[in-house]
């Protein structure tokens, strides 16, 4: 394959005379199930193989994208993406340059305890109406429950124009599941995902029965949950919300390609932006985590980054275009969905460092405020403002947790929330998600419970 | 390179179905796919990057007593390939549960011809000609104010088209192109960074209008700029369809999704004939409407796309059915199978979710309201309740009017509450309709919304 990708890129620098090409290609299977309460909807599975091809010629990017591996077809890809680079490159006022990279020869093997290609599609199937049904059982009350569950195996290949040559197994087990119930009028709803990049060994560790209880357990707690009341308020946020904020609030600023859109970070690299409590990292090395791959889609090899230490912003995540631009380490967090797509700067495995503080401890001094433990989405937006949206909550009165409220979310300019993070746990916790940016990313998140101060809660009372 | 032919998609289909039945499928439907897409794109301030996307490929879905199985690829120039596929797909069948209430693949209708849903020009769309276009765009945003930095954009055409058939006789084949330009700004001053703002054209037909693009995304940036709070309170909101598609897509479209009725996670079930919203309301599901982005003439099953009442003058009409749907009431699909390509199996889905537009322009609405909110973009509107229908997003920004005039704009406004109470208090529809994704729709006016101001 890779002698193939190789003379493909060759085509791209002699004969259009482009200063870089990349050839990735990808030969992958999927296996999907849904469940709709115990009925299987579809039993589906797929093959997708294909190439993206990605030229920089003049300092303008061109890119195809074809679902073939003939060579034919390939160089006519190519020799299309020369041509289009070299006519948007035309009206260039700063051509694009590329951070140097490593040269890597590399063979990625990947190997899981229990490998899902292994695992018969009647298995996957028991394992999914497990879950099922055990949440559909919890109580009556409960109506109806989703089961999506996807794996995805196979290999990815990169070559480009400088020598790297990497051939990359790719291995994902994905499962999201939603719960709704209904009682007296009232309507809730529930959802959790799991995500691994080790192996289908993620249903021993979360055990289809404990993922079916929990899901139903909050549709049920929430039914009896009332509205909140709107306004500022300090807040105890679960590890699995501070693992949202971290990504949405701050995570996204901290993409370079944003920094340069005109995101807040851009003018405070080195300043202080928080408490003395926040450290954040992004991290593609945990091994197992849904985010966790070794090298990324420009060939760059995957790293710790630290973002903010301390407060301070330490740094910014990179792929080879924007690292140039500021003269900063690459990164490796250029990665694509799939063939069909160009690498883009992504999050992996972003995560606040825990501290010294107990949940007691950090909820014994709110008087009046909200533990929010659990989040459904988040969003954020370029000028700092971020929206964390709320699926399990609860009222603290007096330094007690207290009874749940429903469908609240929290929002903020991050710079001025970072600095109200006044106590932060001892304790911490990753969750798999994913990341939509145009394109889909298997990422995690988390970190610590924490305390902040202050943020606006919005609730319809 | 070139498209597939009519002949050669329905071959392709019809093929499968038939291979399939011979090696043991009692039903069995196929679906091949195809879209080319070429894309000039413009990243930090400068027309930087290009791309070309061909992406082509057949699901096949069988059934064998009861149990349905699905597989696909994207490897069609190879009768081994679609072989292999068909016995993947049966296997997946034989693996998984009987349902019983599988009632069968849908039955041949005759299709609509359309109207303004394809065009050569998109198809024949050379570079060049793009590049020039997305720069007279980038120049009219420059020219606006020396504030406005343009994030990125830019423009393209692509082609689609989508062969069906299915062993109850369905073939079916039909294109379409669609052309796309948009721009995404915001504005700096001092330390002063404003929200992102964003307009766009899409038409079915080489219809874009890059100089009004640029133009209102510089504009919207320009009018963030200033900033003042407003207070927390419940209150007056105009919903321009950006913010009116994002809330409905996660919430009213759960609702009358029958799958969703027939699963009790629709607060709508049993209220068929019952007044559900303000009597200004009138939707229709209309995936006939001419040169609409999601007009087709049949949906992910083969069934033809119609026109479905959905809400008239506030009471609810019917619901949306694919077939499997459809047939456990009786009762008839409304052509309403999305499909994400070959990539998926059908789920009901919108065709163009259009809200009849009343008369006023949008000037007109402006100016009669005293003291209100006009919102353009929301953010975490994903973060809806889906079932209940409760949001809580926020405003990013708002724009404050006050006597009848935009004052100012504010950041971080929150706005709380239920879309099916927001229904009930729509006071006026707009005449200013435009297509936003799925939904078609004026501004809307409603009343008594909570804000949270800061």
């Amino acid at each position: 394959m890779n002698d193939l990708l190789t003379k493909i890129n060759n085509v791209a620098t002699q004969k259009f005379g482009a200063q870089y090409a990349e050839a990735r290609a990808q030969k992958m299977y999927k296996t999907m199930l849904t469940l709709k309460e115990e009925r299987v909807e579809a039993a589906k599975q797929g093959i997708e193989n294909g190439v993206a091809l990605r030229v920089l010629v003049n300092g303008a990017w061109g890119f195809a994208s074809v679902g073939s591996l003939d060579r034919d077809i390939l160089e006519g890809a190519v020799s299309d993406a020369c041509r289009m680079a070299k006519m948007a490159s035309s009206r260039l006022k700063t051509p694009i340059k590329l951070a140097k990279a490593k040269v890597v020869t590399d063979r990625v093997e990947s190997k899981p305890k229990k490998n899902p290609v292994r695992i018969q599609m009647k298995e996957k199937i028991k394992t999914a109406l497990t879950v099922n049904k055990t949440s559909l059982a919890f109580d009556k009350r409960v109506k109806s429950c989703t089961v999506d569950y996807l794996d995805l195996t196979g290999t990815s290949y990169f070559v480009n124009s400088e020598g790297t040559s990497i051939e990359q197994d790719k291995l994902y087990v994905w499962a999201r599941i939603t719960a709704s119930a209904q009682s007296e009028g009232v309507f809730t709803h529930s959802r959790e995902e799991i995500g691994s990049t080790a192996g289908y060994e993620i249903f021993d560790e979360q055990t289809p029965e404990d993922i079916g209880e929990k899901v139903a357990k909050r549709a049920i707690e929430q039914l009896s949950a009332k509205s909140l009341k709107g306004g500022k308020f300090p807040v105890v946020l679960g590890p699995s919300v501070v693992g949202v904020f971290v990504h949405e609030a701050f995570g996204h600023l901290a993409e370079a390609d944003l920094a340069l859109s005109g995101g807040v970070l851009a003018g405070n690299l080195g300043k202080k932006v928080g408490s003395d409590l926040v450290t954040f990292y992004d991290d593609g090395t945990i091994e197992g985590s849904f985010g966790a791959f070794k090298y990324d889609d420009e060939g760059v090899q995957t790293q710790r980054t630290l973002l903010i230490k301390d407060g301070e912003v330490a740094g910014l995540m990179h792929n080879r275009e924007t690292a140039q631009k500021f003269s900063a380490e690459l990164t490796g967090n250029a990665r694509a969905e799939d063939f069909r797509v160009e690498p883009i700067i992504r999050m992996r495995c972003t995560y606040m460092e825990p501290r010294d503080q107990s949940f007691e401890e950090l909820v014994e001094k709110v008087k009046q405020g909200y533990y929010l433990k659990s989040f459904r989405g988040g969003q954020a937006n370029l000028d700092g403002t971020f929206q964390v949206g709320i699926q399990e909550g609860y009222e603290i009165v007096n330094g007690e947790v207290g009874a749940p409220v429903r469908d609240a979310s929290i929002s903020g300019n991050t710079l001025e929330t970072l600095h109200k993070v006044d106590a932060v746990g001892k304790d911490f916790l990753l969750d798999a998600g994913r990341c939509g940016k145009g394109q889909t990313a298997f990422v995690c998140d988390g970190g610590p419970h924490i305390r902040v101060k202050e943020v606006v809660v919005g609730g319809s009372t | 390179m070139a498209v597939l032919k009519e002949d050669l998609m329905v071959s392709l289909a019809e093929n499968a179905v038939n291979q399939a039945l011979k090696k043991g499928a009692s039903e069995a439907e196929a679906y091949v796919y195809e879209g080319q897409a070429t894309n000039i794109g413009i990243e930090l301030g400068q027309i930087s990057k290009t791309n070309r996307i061909i992406d082509r490929g057949l699901g096949i879905r069988v059934v064998a007593s009861k149990t349905l199985g699905f597989a696909y690829t994207n490897v069609i120039d190879d009768p081994n390939a679609i072989e292999s596929v068909i016995v993947r797909a049966l296997n997946a069948a034989k693996a998984s549960k009987p349902d019983p209430e599988w009632k069968g693949l849908p039955e041949k209708k005759p299709y609509a011809s359309l109207e303004k849903t394809f065009d050569d020009k998109v198809v024949e769309l050379e570079s060049e000609e793009l590049v020039n276009v997305a720069s007279t765009m980038l120049n009219a945003a420059g020219q606006v104010d020396r504030r406005v930095f343009p994030i990125e954009g830019g423009i393209g055409g692509a082609y689609i088209s989508n062969g069906i058939a299915n062993s109850n006789g369905i073939s079916g084949f039909d294109k379409g192109t669609i052309m796309e330009c948009s721009m995404a700004t915001l504005a700096k001053e001092g330390n002063a960074v404003t929200p992102v703002c964003f307009e766009f054209n899409a038409s079915r037909s080489y219809e874009v209008d890059p100089v009004w693009v640029g133009k209102e995304a510089a504009k919207l940036a320009v009018s963030a700029l200033k900033t003042k709070s407003v207070e927390t309170k419940s209150t007056t909101l105009i919903l321009t369809q950006f913010a009116l598609q994002d809330l409905l897509a996660y919430t009213l479209i759960n609702a009358v999704r029958a799958d969703n009725v027939q699963r009790n996670q629709s607060p709508f079930k049993g209220k068929i004939g019952e007044k559900v919203a303000s009597e200004n309301l009138t939707i229709y599901d209309d995936g006939l409407f001419p040169g609409g982005l999601r007009t087709w003439a049949f949906d992910g099953e083969g069934v033809p796309h119609q026109k479905t009442a959905v809400i008239e003058k506030g009471v609810l009409c019917s619901f949306l059915y694919d077939s499997y749907s459809a047939k456990k009431e009786g009762k008839q699909s409304t052509g309403n199978a999305g499909r994400a390509g070959y990539l998926s199996t059908p789920s009901i889905d919108t065709t163009n979710f259009h809200v009849s537009p009343g008369d006023r322009t949008s000037d007109e609405m402006i100016s009669e309201v005293d003291d209100g909110l006009i919102i353009y973009y929301l953010q975490g509107a994903h973060s809806s309740n889906p079932v209940s229908g409760e949001f809580s997003v926020v405003a990013t920004p708002a724009w404050k009017i006050k006597k009848g005039e935009i004052i100012h704009s504010s950041r971080g406004v929150m706005l709380a509450g239920n879309i099916f109470e927001v229904l009930k208090n729509v006071s006026l529809v707009g005449g200013n309709e435009r297509q936003i994704g799925q939904l078609i729709s004026p501004w809307i006016q409603v009343e008594n919304v909570r804000v949270i101001g800061k």
